[in-house]
Order: structure tokens, then sequence, then C-alpha cells
């Protein structure tokens, strides 16, 4: 029922051709560093996991992971909220 | 029972990865556990056909070479029940596989699945012999034109020295208005040239381009015609008789487009 009212009114859900390119930046960027977007995820994990060892992360939700096209370079960017510095020893 | 059915065509872009994609998603929807498998190595293109390429890890390749099990690799649709996607490598090329792999693979996927799709990458190269290695049957796709009719003559010849049984033809791309012009080869033309059993007719419909655009296969919209044509495909793959054709209206009646726009009338089709 949501959708017919969305149809009149005219809001259908976003255009299909910005989903399309919206898809295909996407695509073209994991293609270019032959990392699959499960990949990044893996990869993302991982990286998490060391960080929380030296400082205290502040939720996974905040995190964010993803890779940007540059002047003919791809760049990772990351932001991770820090709450604070952990100080437990070190197991090493 | 299952089965592996190879779809090919010879000539590119004639709809083998929509083909796929859709037979794929509708056998699912009829309660089939389906594998789908991207056999064009270093171009994969069913993943996003299917608008599954944000859930890739592993790949066609990485099974082969032991990097991971089979089940890792296999991604569910969560849309449709039963339906999994084994992606192509997309950086390496197609001879990375061997027929005799492809075999020990699809061998292996048959212990969990009704139905094995293979979607075969254009050429006539590694890459069919590749994707007919393991395969029980043949759909040939090809559309209304002199070029995609040659290639698929040419197919159909290969795919009998392969000594697969004879296969069936999926006429994609069809335009009602053209053939009643006398602008588009029409059914019987392409049958005679080509003398393989039809399985269906696909019209070309605006829905395909925003089906693929949002990777979202057009069999799961109930109203769209062409949707309809892909079910009855699946219908006839699963050995039901005398499925008609849906109808090529031209030009539908004002009401019924209303309806259609709604979202209340079914697709159009029944006799024809």
């Amino acid at each position: 029922m949501k959708d017919l009212i969305n149809r009149f009114l005219g809001r259908t859900n976003k255009n299909s051709k910005d989903e399309a390119k919206q898809r295909l930046k996407f695509l073209l960027i994991h293609d270019q560093v032959d990392l699959t977007p499960g990949q990044l995820e893996a990869m993302k994990t991982e990286i998490l996991e060391v960080i929380a060892r030296y400082v205290e992360v502040e939720d996974l939700e905040g995190t964010e992971f993803k890779l940007e096209r540059g002047d003919g370079h791809v760049a990772l960017v990351s932001t991770v909220p820090v709450r604070r510095v952990v100080q437990r020893a070190q197991a090493s | 029972m299952s089965e592996c059915i190879v779809v090919t065509s010879g000539k590119g872009g004639v709809g083998k990865t929509t083909t796929t994609a859709n037979l794929g998603v509708a056998l699912a929807l009829n309660g089939k556990k389906v594998a789908v498998i991207d056999a064009d190595i270093g171009l994969r293109n069913l993943d996003v056909i299917l608008g599954l390429e944000n859930r890739i890890v592993y790949d066609l390749v990485h099974v082969i070479e032991g990097e991971c099990k089979l089940r890792q690799a296999l991604i569910r649709d969560k849309r449709a029940e039963g339906l999994f996607l084994l992606p192509a490598a997309q950086t390496r090329d197609k001879n990375a596989v061997t027929p005799q792999q492809m075999r020990d693979l699809i061998a292996k996927l048959k212990e969990d699945f009704d139905y094995i799709l293979v979607d075969c990458p254009a050429g006539i190269e590694q890459g069919f012999k590749n994707a007919v290695a393991g395969a029980d049957r043949a759909i040939i796709v090809t559309t209304p034109e002199v070029s995609a009719i040659r290639d698929a003559d040419r197919i159909i010849g290969m795919v009998e020295a392969a000594e697969l049984p004879e296969p069936e033809l999926i006429i994609n791309r069809f335009r009602a208005k053209m053939v009643e012009a006398g602008d588009m080869m029409n059914k019987d033309d392409i049958l005679e040239i080509l003398a393989i059993p039809l399985l269906g007719i696909v019209p070309d419909h605006e829905d395909i381009i925003v089906s693929a655009n949002r990777g979202r296969p057009v069999v799961f919209d109930e109203t769209s015609i062409v949707g309809e044509a892909y079910r009855r495909v699946a219908r006839r793959v699963l050995g039901e008789k005398d499925v008609p054709e849906v109808v090529f209206e031209t030009e539908p009646g004002a009401w019924k487009t209303f309806l259609r726009w709604m979202g209340l009338a079914p697709a159009r089709g029944m006799a024809g």
C-alpha cells in the first residue's frame, strides 16, 4: 500500500539509472584494486581486531572503511572513532 | 536427479547472462535448488545482473585451486530460496580452469543441487570448452539478427560435436511491432534456419534495463511481461508441455496500462 501511495505521489524509489551509476562506481574501484567488497569487509574486521588491541574503539557502527578513487590511484580511507588508549600490558 | 544446463550463444551481447540469471531465479521460485555458475573468467557479470556483487569473497578459480571450500564460495540469494551463485574470477584468464576441473566441480555440485546453470562466455575458445564440459544439455540464446543467428548456427554444431543432446533455442529481444511490419525475422523464419526446438521467445522490453540497473532479475516482478516470458521458459525446462508463448500486444489498452502501472494487473499473456 505504501508503494502504491508513493507511486501516486510520483515518489517512486530512486531512479534506476542512479542506482546503476552508483553500483558501477563501486564496482570499478573494487576491480581496480582487485579486492571484492567481501574481502574488504574481511580486511576491515582484521584491521579493527589489531586496532582494538591498542585502543578502545568507540563503536563498530561508527567505523568506516572505503576505497576512493583519486588521480590515478585508489586510497583506502578509514575512520575509526577511538574512546581511549588501552592501558593494559602489551602481550608480546 | 540433477541436471547441468549450459547457456551459450557464440555471439556476445545477446542476453546469455540475463537469461541465466532469470532462469535460475525462476527455477528457484519453483522450489528447485539451483546453482548458477559464471564461467566468464576475467569478465564476470552474472553477479552484477543478480545484484550479488557486494557479497563476493571467493570465486570459481579459488575453489578449483583449493584456496577455499566450494561451500564458502557459493553466495546465497536471500530473495530466492534455494538459489546460489558461484562467481567467476575477475582478474584471471580462461586458462586458469580446465574442462576436467569443470566436470569435477559440476559433479560435486550435483550432489546438492537440482539444477546447475552455466553462463558461458562469448566466443568458441577455451571458455566455451570449459562451460560445456560438465553440461548435460544446452540452451542457445539468439536475437532475431543475421549476425547472432549465424553464430548460433556455429555454436549448435559445436554443442553437437561436444556430444550433448540437441540444444534448445531462446529467441531474445523479440519486437512484435517490427515482426508485424515485416522488418524483423519471425519465429518460423528463425526456426527454419536453425532447426532446433524452441524453448521460448522473450520480448525486448525496458523492464530488462531497469532490472539490470537495480540488480534485480525481472522474474521477481510479477507484473512484467518479460518476467512472465522467463517464468514460462522455466516451466518448459521443468518439463511442462504446451506452455503458450506470452502475447506480444503492441499497444495495450489504456485501462490495462493503468492497472499495470498500479501494480494491480497480472502480466499480460494468455494463448499465443
